[in-house]
């Protein structure tokens, strides 16, 4: 079982970042808010509404978003086509296809990719894509956002532009779990931060309280420091 | 709200104008005078040629346009590689032949044939769908055997015209209704392109948890192309049926209406609106040719036709022709700098 009696509760319009080791059940968790697993067990709430039979396109379309950790963007198709589809398919879709097209240049300008419209993705450099699935995810018009290490794989540069994209994000009201490796990102932008090791949650709490509990020492960043058990 | 939509897109196309690509589409008009072009050739030729071997030979062609078009719709666009359109072709042939044999008003028999082929694929549609790639192409490959086999049995005589009708038979008119169906399946397979519906078809095909995860109802949309799918592929049985003076029933749904589809779609190019035609005219010129020279092992020339082009040309036609055309233009480019220079 790679999660277990994890219960986790997000406010509206915070960044809760999701930490822990490899295989702790991180990017399963998002799977099972976004409907890609079902879960065996359990709930799934979303705005008092209980979601856990409603299909993944379903979920979508009432404002859950997410991108992957291996970046999935439709690889043959357009940049504007990528984007579109989110527009004309997320919440409050837009079935007109020229005013889909219309919104979805309005958010690649907002993410610096206004200039690749007519690209295809599979053509763009990894921070691109990126970007490109962001856009796509923001295309939806989501309540809720799921990052899924959006930072992994970028230079200092690229990963600190990307922090102020996600600040921004948040600053429209959008609620973000984020799920990250890079310490520095995840403390310095999230509320609260959720540890999950081995599919249990250990420790939860503001960034400072969650950095010094020694559980969360132990078990994520003391499996380096203290090599004898 | 609308004028600045037309706004940004002019200044999209302002933007390319600067690249060497752009100087093709600069010439976009040449584009529809070529297709008007064409299609006005191709309604004038009964009245140019008289010869009946080559209305034969373009009545041809259309049939394998649409039946060509109809499975790049649900292959090329959707991604889902189907190896049960014979299925469809077949249902409509006899639906069509029945009716009309039995005496129907044409038209209509005709126009049941594709809901036939429609109501078939809403029988199967679900079930096969539970299954993904190779699984789906051996269970939609299954299904088109079991209604071959189930036909052959149950209807082995061969269905022959009334004498009155081979007498008035008119091949003229069969093939006004064969351009008018394969302008039609070309016409709604451009229109399905350019519709919001696309979108959501093309996702299906790049990566369906993708697609979900961005709203897309993949089931749905999976259904929506083999719905517009079969129900040309029936129109295209049903033009069969109008065509032949007799035909075992059971040959409208041989495999081989299915691995034409395919090998024309693979070789015109999967997925694009162009590669189906060009697929079309070229595999009917090839086969008449060769099959007049090699008769049988004919075949095997387009089994290595075929891989050739999935290894060589993936694009296929439509793939050769745009990669080609940069190279072509950088090169002009380059005599034209060269001629400011001397």
């Amino acid at each position: 079982m790679a999660v277990n009696f994890v219960s986790l509760n997000v406010v509206e319009g915070e960044i809760l970042g999701l930490i822990g080791p490899n295989g702790a059940g991180k990017t399963t968790l998002f799977n099972l808010i976004t409907g890609l697993y079902p879960p065996s067990k359990g709930r799934i709430v979303f705005e008092e509404k209980d979601i856990t039979a409603a299909a993944p396109h379903a979920r979508c379309r009432l404002g859950i978003a997410r991108t992957f950790q291996l970046v999935r963007p439709f690889p043959q198709l357009t940049v504007l086509e990528n984007v579109s589809i989110g527009r004309a398919y997320g919440r409050d879709s837009i079935k007109n296809r020229l005013q889909a097209e219309a919104e979805a240049l309005e958010i690649l300008e907002k993410v610096g990719l206004a200039d690749r419209v007519s690209e295809k993705a599979h053509s763009l450099t990894l921070v691109h894509r990126k970007r490109l699935e962001l856009a796509r995810a923001l295309a939806t018009k989501p309540k809720l956002l799921l990052l899924d290490e959006l930072l992994a794989g970028l230079n200092p540069s690229e990963v600190s532009a990307s922090m102020e994209l996600i600040q921004s994000i948040r600053n429209t009201g959008i609620t973000i779990i984020m799920v990250e490796h890079l310490v520095k990102a995840v403390f310095g932008l999230s509320d609260r931060i959720v540890v999950l090791n081995a599919g249990q949650k250990i420790a939860e709490g503001k960034p400072a309280e969650v950095a010094n509990n020694p559980r969360v020492i132990d078990a994520y960043l003391g499996s380096e420091t203290y090599a004898t058990h | 709200m609308m004028r600045r939509i037309v706004m940004r897109r002019i200044g999209m196309r302002d933007v390319a104008m600067t690249s060497p690509a752009a100087l093709t589409r600069s010439r976009a008009w040449r584009g529809p005078v070529l297709m008007a072009g064409v299609i006005a050739l191709a309604a004038l030729v009964p009245v140019l040629i008289d010869k009946q071997d080559t209305l034969n030979l373009l009545f041809l062609i259309c049939l394998h346009i649409t039946l060509g078009q109809s499975w790049n719709i649900l292959a090329g666009f959707a991604g889902q590689t189907s190896l049960g359109h014979a299925a469809f072709f077949g249902i409509g042939a006899l639906v069509t032949r029945t009716l009309w044999l039995n005496g129907m008003f044409f038209p209509v028999a005709f126009l049941l044939s594709g809901l036939a082929a429609v109501a078939f694929a809403m029988l199967i549609g679900v079930p096969t769908f539970r299954l993904r790639g190779a699984y789906f192409a051996i269970g939609t490959l299954g299904i088109a055997e079991v209604l071959r086999i189930t036909v052959s049995q149950n209807l082995p005589l061969i269905s022959t015209m009334p004498a009155a009708e081979i007498a008035a038979y008119n091949l003229t008119l069969r093939y006004y209704v064969a351009l008018a169906l394969a302008l039609t399946t070309i016409g709604a397979a451009a229109l399905l392109l350019r519709s919001s519906w696309s979108l959501g078809i093309l996702a299906v095909r790049e990566d369906e948890e993708a697609a979900q995860a961005t709203g897309v109802n993949v089931l749905g949309h999976k259904l929506l192309a083999l719905f517009i799918s079969s129900f040309f592929a029936g129109l295209a049985g049903g033009l069969f049926a109008f065509q032949q003076i007799s035909y075992y029933p059971s040959a409208a749904f041989s495999p081989v209406w299915t691995f034409d589809a395919l090998l024309i779609t693979f070789i015109g190019g999967l997925g694009t609106i162009g590669g189906p035609v060009l697929g079309a005219i070229f595999f009917i010129l090839v086969r008449q040719r060769l099959a007049v020279t090699l008769v049988e092992v004919h075949q095997i020339v387009f089994g290595i036709l075929f891989i050739l082009i999935v290894l060589v040309f993936p694009g296929g036609l439509m793939g050769a022709w745009d990669r080609l055309r940069p190279r072509a233009i950088a090169e002009a480019l380059r005599s034209r700098r060269q001629l400011h220079k001397s």
